[in-house]
């Protein structure tokens, strides 16, 4: 029952208002309920309402999988990774550690590694998954390449990612302008960078101005 | 043939022989070996060669034998053996004689799993002894209302024959069948029922290890049936059938899913290696400062990287290497690169630098289950 | 620094410990059957959520009596499948152990304040006492209370209630909190209160402005509309004292101080009068009353306007020259200009700016109001505010006296006079001049400003009915708590934000003694003896009055049907059964758009397409007024207030669902590190704010996305931890709402944590 090859995930964090649909939304997916599999942060919120909302991005070749001791991370022929093997997970926390995008949560209680495994019980009959219909930026969109770009004019996936000297391709996208010359998103690049936002005092008549 | 296979197979021819020289002496070089069990006694030392050399295998890859070397270090580690021997107990106790991690993801889970697991211990506990010739049962010579069991060729204990000792022990598989039974169905009406086992399920990987344990168990049963009941009828053809089941599940024992019976223990190695983390150095995040995971892991994580191959090496950065960074600096720099470049067609700039080190990313929503699932996730997430 | 004065006889509310172990809120969470895979639902209703004005469609999983999931309506052309979190957990209400489940009296001999009452005997109880009050003291003793989270048959029954059964004048609603200014300015300038334009307008705009709302939190699936917008390439401009999400990515941003929205956008209007930003032959052809306020907004130079808004002047400049020179535009605000004591002005001085561009009555270019809750827009049309009849009629209009008794089958004469605001019967019930009241729907305790007085108000009356689902700090005051139902326990329509009328359908049953609030009415009217125009059989029996009722007046409902609202996926009012010869009929769909170039309206009889006799647009002169209470020596900080995305309004359902307390448990603080280095004041302290009528202790986040002159507090809580202890309560001269969004408040490090941070859980 693979993913139909045709609809993709593609990710605009940059759109996220940090609303939590997805977070709540995640944790009404059947395999696991209750929990959820997306990491939902604020950049700085001391400065800014920059929110991110990140998702497995199911890597080619993933490192969680290859880090893992107990082989419990499998990659589907269709390109989803899919979270830990109930049997086989023993708890080591080496893919929470290892994964380049922070995606896998741990649940020390059950000894067991969870993350998102791209909504399988809902792609796999059809439909949506939750997170994504229910996004109210759709910063988290799922469709065809044809309708993200009808949609999006003004955009362009990529799903390749820069870590030091190490390329990551994932299956899902990330949307980036169309006139950006990038092939490859540098992630570690940008790690040293502040978060974005607007300081209110630029916009303000007379910011030196004591409010007392 | 590369080295690991080299040594996996090394390994695996040893223990072999190891396991047949036991049954040489076990049965007294074969006096007491049942000659009707042989093709389960081959079928044993197959699984045996099979499962030593994927162990091997499975060790010699790099994340698996750093944790096998680093376990038994944490275990061995001077001045907590004695703590760490009875954390030992505790842990075999607690998670694998109770399941209690399992009994935590879901509670019928639980049952289900222990049904299945103490059944066919009881099983093995039975028959491997009387497979290998190790264990036999005779009448007890000049008295023939006893019986005794035979022990590596030495009289253990003696019983009367209509004793319910007696019973018990002869009926042993027929207890260790019903529990195994009771395991299959419950599993089977999970795998059919629940919408979020359907997704993920595949019939390899599930359903036949399920259907091998009922083929097992049902034949199994139907032999005690045809002599208790039927005077025998159709022996020869169940005690086929129940030896065809029963080696088919030696043989795939290696490959499929009852592989995690012996990759399981390793998670007793994981809390040691846990245990010696909490004694050491924290890391700290070398973008936002926090401390996170232990030291170690994030060394140990670096070598075992690098030898699979992964360059996460940062040239000319201060973190040195992406694994000095913490999971939501990782998330937050993810999305500040893709931020950067919206940078113009959208309002907002970078805000000014007044931080140093960059600030810890928060999650929006700590609340457990929405945000981490747990301690560990709490001290790597810093909520 | 002075002791702040309050008034010695406000009680200080308790922390109620008693009767929150009975009645909660308690957190639920899913589980059983609601985390059990393996259950199939029996069926999935379609419906829309039960919360904000946006009305999601979403599918209810149904086992039994119990609603165990959601499922997004992608086939719901609003939001396609897009829910805000509150919809995504909003099943979590039903089914849960807070529900009452009867029928209660105030009893103090009983630990938590109540016994249980058989509803019989409770509704016997209500009566005698309305009777008896009313006998007393007169109709208008008694007063009635309802909401806008009704579906409109409900609310057309309260004011067909309160008007024909109880005969009394004083009836309001919670509109009054929320979309009375709106509602007000559109009706001086348009002659019509509806939003002018559907949400897919947005799509195929270029310059969008978003006056105070809080779009991201407060109606999320807006943003998506907006983003799409900007996709095509469309400007961005928010005003608004914090950086909301929203604002963080647009393209302008203009902080305004609290209270100067109207001095913003008349200054935004003369600069687009200087530089020549107007469509003359719109404001020709369309509008009158140009030059007076053309006069007005002189004075309002960019540098006065940056100096009274707090705004920088060149964002100002850049915001009147994006707005003037825009081919298309769209232009939408909500609270955040209209709490205000001169919340009608800020209204209208937007809505000029809107007039004077022209932009307004085509595709991709208009106006909205964002509605706030459920039937923000039908809750105020149909006869449950103090001054109107169904069908947006006036209650002092002869005709539409007439008219309406007519259908009624009463004589005009014994319809009441236009009755008080709902603050005001707060205040003549604190006077003592009404002595019984019902409420529906309506929270006052925690949802209005300088809520101390709200609660000594309810203490003086003589007697105090609610009808609730969960027991609200309301309700805990009440001398009888009738049941009433859950909006997933019963049907109806609702009207969205862009006037689209929907279907709510019944998913589950009302459990134990709860039934549906329009049969509690109905029972009611069944004991006072006067059962006649009380005895529908169901929602679309009331529905179908309704129809005859609006029909010929504004808010025109004739000709939608049951059918038609589930064919086209609601139908937008006006919707006239019929239109005068020679006029085309209306689609089933009803009028997507208003104000059209050539479009027909029953006001305008075809002389234009504004809904005044001539047909034109009213511009109104919009002189600026300062904020009620301005801050001062003793006073020197603005407060606030406003919503976060987890709650909603005063938080009797959202306060009870585990997932979203868990998102933002406890009201906090927003201040400004500028503000909190001077104060001494680090994130996370506990931090005391004062103001004339009330203090409120709650924790500190320093964040500089709010101006340094003001702070910012949720309002969702009760009790102590209500901000609306301190708001004030000067409302505006024609809407009456009161001032929720600007008052001077003192700010101090507190000297620890306030006694309920030991007793309470946060949503208690």
């Amino acid at each position: 029952m693979p993913v139909p090859e045709t609809r993709e995930f593609f990710l605009d964090a940059s759109r996220c208002i940090g609303c939590q649909s997805c977070v709540q939304a995640c944790a009404e997916c059947d395999t696991h309920k209750g929990q959820s599999m997306i990491q939902l942060d604020y950049v700085d919120r001391s400065r800014s309402t920059q929110t991110l909302p990140v998702i497995c991005m199911h890597c080619d070749s993933p490192t969680c999988a290859e880090v893992c001791p107990a082989d419990a991370i499998k990659r589907t022929e269709d390109g989803v990774v899919q979270t830990a093997r109930k049997p086989r997970c023993i708890a080591c926390n080496n893919c929470v550690l290892a994964c380049p995008f922070g995606v896998p949560k741990m649940n020390t209680r059950m000894n067991l590694m969870m993350k998102c495994d791209m909504c399988y019980d809902r792609t796999s009959v059809g439909l949506k998954p939750m997170r994504a219909s229910v996004c109210p930026s759709q910063a988290l969109a799922f469709g065809t390449r044809e309708e993200i770009a009808a949609l999006r004019p003004g955009a362009r996936p990529v799903n390749t990612f820069q870590f030091g000297a190490q390329t990551i391709r994932t299956k899902v996208n990330v949307l980036v302008p169309k006139a950006a010359a990038n092939e490859i998103i540098d992630v570690t690049a940008a790690m040293y960078e502040p978060p974005l936002g607007r300081d209110l005092l630029d916009d303000m008549s007379e910011p030196g101005r004591s409010p007392a | 043939m590369t080295r690991e296979v080299t040594r996996a197979l090394g390994w695996a021819s040893a223990v072999t022989a190891g396991l047949a020289l036991l049954i040489l002496l076990g049965s007294r070089k074969l006096e007491h070996f049942d000659a009707a069990l042989v093709a389960y006694t081959f079928s044993i030392v197959f699984a045996t060669f099979g499962l030593t050399y994927r162990y091997t295998m499975w060790l010699s890859r790099p994340p698996t034998a750093l944790y096998w070397r680093r376990g038994w270090q944490a275990f061995l580690l001077g001045g907590h053996r004695l703590r760490n021997a009875r954390s030992w107990f505790a842990r075999v106790t607690l998670d694998v004689l109770l399941n209690r991690f399992i009994l935590r993801r879901d509670r019928l889970r639980g049952l289900t799993h222990l049904l299945i697991m103490w059944g066919c211990t009881l099983a093995v506990a039975i028959t491997f002894p009387l497979v290998f010739g190790w264990l036999h049962f005779g009448p007890v010579p000049g008295n023939l209302s006893m019986y005794q069991a035979v022990v590596f060729g030495f009289v253990a204990f003696r019983f009367p024959h209509d004793s319910w000792v007696a019973f018990l022990l002869f009926h042993g598989l027929v207890w260790a069948s019903f529990l195994v039974i009771a395991g299959v169905m419950l599993a089977m009406r999970r795998r059919m029922r629940e919408e979020g086992a359907g997704a993920v399920q595949r019939f390899a990987e599930d359903f036949m290890p399920l259907l091998l344990l009922f083929a097992v168990s049902v034949t199994g049963l139907m032999l005690t049936a045809s002599y208790t009941w039927m005077r025998g009828y159709g022996f020869t053809f169940i005690s086929l059938l129940h030896a065809c089941t029963v080696i088919g599940t030696f043989v795939w024992l290696p490959f499929g899913k009852f592989f995690h019976v012996f990759q399981r223990p390793a998670q007793l190695g994981v809390s040691f290696y846990k245990d010696m983390g909490r004694l050491g150095d924290k890391a700290h995040c070398r973008r936002c400062g926090h401390a996170f995971s232990s030291r170690m892991h994030v060394l140990d994580l670096i070598a075992v990287e690098r030898q699979l191959g992964f360059k996460y090496e940062i040239p000319g950065s201060p973190a040195e290497h992406y694994q000095w960074v913490c999971p939501p600096c990782r998330r937050a720099s993810f999305a500040v690169a893709q931020g950067l470049l919206w940078r113009d067609q959208r309002g907002g700039a970078p805000l000014s630098q007044t931080h140093e080190p960059q600030a810890m990313p928060a999650q929006a929503n700590p609340g457990l289950g929405s945000g981490p699932l747990g301690p560990e996730d709490a001290e790597n997430f810093h909520p | 620094m002075k002791s702040p004065e309050v008034a010695a006889d406000v009680p200080v509310p308790g922390l109620d410990l008693d009767a929150i172990r009975e009645f909660g809120p308690f957190r639920a969470y899913a589980q059983d059957v609601r985390v059990d895979s393996g259950v199939i639902p029996d069926k999935q209703v379609k419906t829309h959520c039960c919360f904000c004005g946006q009305q999601c469609g979403i599918e209810l999983k149904v086992k039994g009596n119990t609603i165990i999931g959601i499922e997004p309506r992608y086939d719901f052309p609003f939001n396609r499948g897009m829910l805000c979190p509150k919809g995504v957990k909003r099943y979590l209400q039903q089914a849960h152990p807070d529900r009452l489940l009867s029928a209660y009296a105030k009893d103090s001999n009983a630990p938590s304040g109540f016994r249980r009452l058989p509803y019989e005997e409770a509704i016997r109880r209500v009566a005698d006492e309305i009777q008896r009050i009313q006998t007393a003291h007169g109709p208008n003793a008694f007063a009635v209370l309802s909401g806008a989270s009704l579906t409109t048959e409900k609310t057309y029954l309260m004011g067909k209630f309160a008007h024909m059964c109880l005969r009394t004048s004083n009836i309001d609603y919670n509109g009054r909190l929320c979309m009375v200014s709106a509602g007000a300015g559109n009706k001086k300038a348009f002659g019509v209160d509806r939003a002018a334009n559907p949400w897919s307008d947005i799509l195929e705009t270029d310059v969008v402005l978003v006056a105070g709302a809080n779009v991201a939190e407060c109606a999320p699936i807006t943003t998506n509309y907006i983003w799409q917008a900007r996709e095509r390439g469309a400007k961005v401009i928010v005003v608004d004292p914090r950086i909301t999400p929203l604002a963080r990515t647009a393209d302008l941003f203009l902080p305004v101080k609290p209270g100067r929205d109207t001095a913003l956008f008349n200054g935004i209007l003369q600069l687009m009068i200087e530089n020549d930003w107007l469509d003359h032959d719109f404001i020709a052809r369309h509008t009158v009353g140009f030059e007076a306020l053309a006069r007005e907004v002189r004075a309002w130079t960019p540098q006065r306007t940056a100096e009274v808004t707090g705004v920088a002047e060149r964002s100002i400049r850049r915001a009147a020259e994006l707005w003037g020179t825009a081919k298309s535009s769209f232009l939408m605000h909500a609270r955040g200009i209209e709490h205000h004591s001169h919340g009608v002005h800020n209204v209208l001085s937007t809505i000029n700016i809107v007039l004077a561009s022209g932009r307004i009555g085509r595709r991709g270019s208009g106006y909205a109001t964002i509605t706030g809750q459920a039937n923000g827009q039908g809750g105020r049309e149909h006869g449950q505010k103090c001054d109107q009849l169904p069908g947006g009629r006036e209650l002092a209009n002869p005709e539409h006296r007439a008219y309406i008794a007519g259908l009624w089958n009463m004589e005009p004469d014994e319809l009441p006079q236009p009755g008080v605001d709902a603050y005001e019967i707060m205040r003549k019930a604190h006077a003592g001049e009404i002595r019984g009241l019902l409420s529906i729907c309506f929270n006052p305790v925690v949802s209005l400003p300088d809520n101390n007085f709200v609660r000594a108000a309810l203490e003086k009356l003589e007697f105090f009915v609610t009808i609730d689902f969960f027991m609200s700090e309301t309700s805990r005051y009440a001398d009888v708590v009738l049941p009433g139902s859950l909006q997933e326990e019963d049907e109806g329509t609702v009207t969205q934000v862009e006037g689209r009328i929907i279907r709510i359908n019944k998913a589950v049953e009302c459990p134990g003694d709860a039934r549906e609030d329009w049969r509690i009415i109905q029972d009611l009217a069944r004991a006072l003896g006067r059962e006649r125009g009380f005895t529908f059989q169901s929602p679309g029996e009331i529905f179908e009055e309704l129809r005859v009722a609006s029909k010929g007046g504004i808010c025109d409902y004739s000709g939608v049907t049951y059918e038609n609202i589930e064919k086209h996926d609601g139908v937008f009012w006006p919707c006239p059964s019929e239109t005068p010869a020679g006029i085309p009929a209306t689609s089933a769909q009803g009028t997507l758009r208003l104000f059209e170039p050539d479009s027909w309206n029953p006001i305008a009889r075809g002389a234009g397409p504004f809904y005044f006799p001539d047909g034109k647009a009213r511009f109104n002169v919009t002189p600026y007024v300062g904020p009620a209470e301005d801050v001062d020596a003793d006073y020197p900080v603005i407060l606030t207030t406003g919503r976060v995305v987890s709650q909603f309004l005063s938080g009797n359902q959202t306060r009870r669902i585990g997932p979203l307390v868990d998102h933002y448990p406890e009201p906090r603080v927003e201040l400004h590190p500028k503000l909190a280095a001077r104060l001494g004041i680090a994130h996370g302290d506990w931090t005391t704010l004062r103001s004339r009528r009330g203090t409120l202790t709650v924790r500190a986040s320093v964040v500089s996305t709010i101006r340094p002159d003001t702070v910012f507090v949720p309002y969702h809580w009760g009790g102590r931890k209500s901000v609306n202890q301190l708001t004030i309560s000067a409302q505006d001269a024609i809407s009456k709402i009161p001032e929720f969004k600007v008052c001077a408040v003192n700010v101090v490090k507190a000297d620890g944590p306030p006694e309920y941070a030991t007793q309470l859980e946060p949503q208690q």
